[in-house]
């Protein structure tokens, strides 16, 4: 193989040096060729071609933009602003309460084994199912969470709330409260994740930070607002990043939760996808998706700098 | 390192045990209990009111419902992604840990950007260039596109644990005059064997849980398809009792291996490589 030895042979020139090196550099570069052309050729060139279909007109392949014309007639200001409302919600709500499961973690209590144990339940259900179960739970009429509700009836009917007294509440009533129980399905896949990468942000952290804070008088909220919350930013930063993009790309919960109402951005490319007439709308549809991803990721990226990857 | 456990903590930790075990023991519920208790009522209990396994019978004996073959299918896929991504997150991982840090970073971002794209605009087109070369609604198919989605990622991890490895292993070896493939075979991967086995891992789950590819490439009709895209299948049938028995029966052997997976998870494998 190709070693530092090689280039021995020939003296030390300087020229020699430096082409074995970029020779060597070459060799073990090969080695990530595979993995390389793979995301190129499944990946970047589908994607390409889905961006070039989204300027043809289905039966005369002419270039056109009516592709792209079409779309606010099928309703893609609001799957934008409904999707966009999803995504960050849910972000914000995974982003809070994986801070809080991360810190409980690190608490030494009684049961902390189990909790662990049990927090991370959703991260082995599988998307589809935890939809499923959750449009179980969450039902216009009965269901789980109303049987939940119909306890308190003696309270709702005090509030004066008779409505909800005698038959609950629907869940689907209105866009809003759709696009509520789809954020807290999320909420309940995701947040495990989170947490645990935050988890191990916290757990490198050295113990004599706070217990030197503790002895300067530094409360809990303190040492968490000054300490934890500083040190583990970037890693926040990433989960952003990360979660952030899934959560634009949310597809089986939605479908399987609200279906078409509201729709969402996936699930409208979805629904025009399977018509050769309509597909290009699918594919416009999904390029605004792309450049509404890309724009995101850029935005986090500026605010937050570039992630450094590995050390 | 935080402060000592007070009432409040134990507060907090029984309400968010409950809140992520509740819809795990609904399925648990609706799947043991007969369905008079459950999708009888109109408000059902929380509570455990009778036991049966009628539910789970009936589900698996009902012809036509796929269950054994979407799960084997799943199954089938699920292994074949993880090993397609561990054969080349191997040698990417492994000829990325040769070059400089500065080179190796950029082409894994570019690989995690390429994942950033709507899995939509890659599968439609990618399903019609199937459809010529007959992978569509093909295990292979699927498995490949899929793959996709595990290969960022997996390729960091093995990334990481070649990285971690002491150089000197490798020239200690030659030096010894082991040839570059016995030192590569017999010392360099038994060392990096975790790294290896935590790609393998989550890229099996990750295709076990894959959705969108799934039913975009292999869909329900003509034949059967992943276990994802069949359970929705069942749920936009209204086969309800079906539905839970069949999602419980795929969901507890993952959830086993999910708690074998923590002591890992834990660690520096899940932020997505991007450790700072």
């Amino acid at each position: 193989m190709l070693n530092v030895t090689e280039a021995d042979s020939g003296g030390y020139s300087e020229r020699k040096i430096r082409r074995s090196h970029i020779l060597k550099d070459l060799f073990y570069f090969s080695f990530a060729l595979p993995a390389i052309a793979y995301v190129f050729i499944l990946a970047i060139v589908p994607a390409g071609s889905a961006i070039l279909f989204s300027f043809f007109k289905y039966d005369t392949h002419t270039l056109t933009l009516s592709n792209y014309y079409a779309l606010p007639g099928i309703g893609i200001y609001g799957a934008i602003v409904d999707t966009a409302v999803v995504s960050i919600g849910a972000l914000l709500i995974q982003l809070f309460f994986a801070l809080f499961l991360a810190s409980l973690m690190m608490k030494p209590f009684k049961g902390n084994k189990l909790f662990s144990l049990l927090v991370i339940i959703p991260f082995g259900v599988s998307t589809v199912v935890s939809a499923y179960v959750f449009s179980l739970i969450f039902q216009a009429f009965g269901g789980f969470a109303n049987g939940f509700v119909m306890l308190f009836k003696p309270l709702f009917l005090a509030l004066g709330l008779k409505g909800i007294a005698t038959h609950g509440i629907d869940w689907f009533a209105n866009k809003w409260s759709s696009l509520g129980v789809v954020m807290f399905s999320d909420f309940w896949k995701n947040t495990p994740l989170i947490a645990l990468i935050l988890y191990g942000g916290m757990s490198s952290l050295s113990p004599s930070m706070y217990e030197a804070a503790a002895v300067d008088g530094a409360g809990p909220l303190r040492r968490f607002f000054y300490i934890t919350l500083p040190n583990i930013a970037p890693l926040m930063a990433v989960a952003l990043i990360i979660r952030g993009v899934s959560e634009f790309n949310i597809f089986a919960l939605p479908l399987v939760i609200i279906g078409y109402s509201p729709k969402l951005l996936n699930t409208l490319i979805y629904e025009y996808y399977p018509l050769a007439i309509t597909r290009p709308w699918a594919y416009s549809a999904s390029v605004v998706l792309l450049v509404i991803i890309m724009a995101f990721a850029a935005i986090v990226l500026y605010l937050g700098g570039a992630p450094k990857n590995g050390q | 390192m935080a402060s000592k456990a007070g009432p409040g903590t134990y507060i907090g930790a029984i309400i968010l045990a409950i809140i992520f075990f509740i819809p795990l023991w609904v399925l648990i519920l609706i799947a043991f209990e007969p369905v008079r208790f459950t999708f009888g009522r109109v408000y059902p209990s929380f509570l455990p009111l009778g036991f049966t396994l009628k539910n789970i019978i009936t589900s698996i004996t009902t012809p036509g419902l796929y269950l054994g073959s979407s799960l084997l299918r799943s199954l089938e896929v699920a292994f074949m992604v993880g090993g397609i991504a561990i054969f080349l997150s191997i040698f990417a991982g492994y000829g990325l840990s040769k070059l400089t840090a500065r080179v190796s970073n950029k082409i894994i971002v570019l690989l995690f950007l390429i994942n950033m794209m709507p899995g939509l605009i890659i599968s439609i087109p990618v399903a019609s260039e199937f459809d010529k070369v007959g992978l569509y609604n093909n295990i292979v198919g699927v498995a490949l596109a899929q793959e996709l989605v595990v290969l960022p990622l997996s390729v960091f991890i093995v990334l990481g644990g070649f990285r971690g490895l002491p150089k000197d292993l490798e020239n200690q070896a030659r030096v010894d005059g082991a040839p570059f493939f016995t030192s590569f075979f017999r010392i360099i991967l038994p060392l990096n064997r975790i790294a290896i086995m935590v790609a393998f891992l989550l890229s099996w789950m990750t295709s076990w849980d894959e959705f969108t590819y799934a039913v975009i490439i292999d869909p329900i009709a003509p034949s059967n398809s992943t276990f994802p895209v069949t359970l929705y299948n069942y749920v936009s049938r209204d086969l309800a009792l079906d539905a839970a028995t069949f999602a419980l029966v795929a969901t507890v052997p993952v959830l086993i291996l999910t708690g074998f997976l923590m002591k890992y998870l834990k660690g520096q494998y899940l932020s997505g490589g991007m450790v700072v």
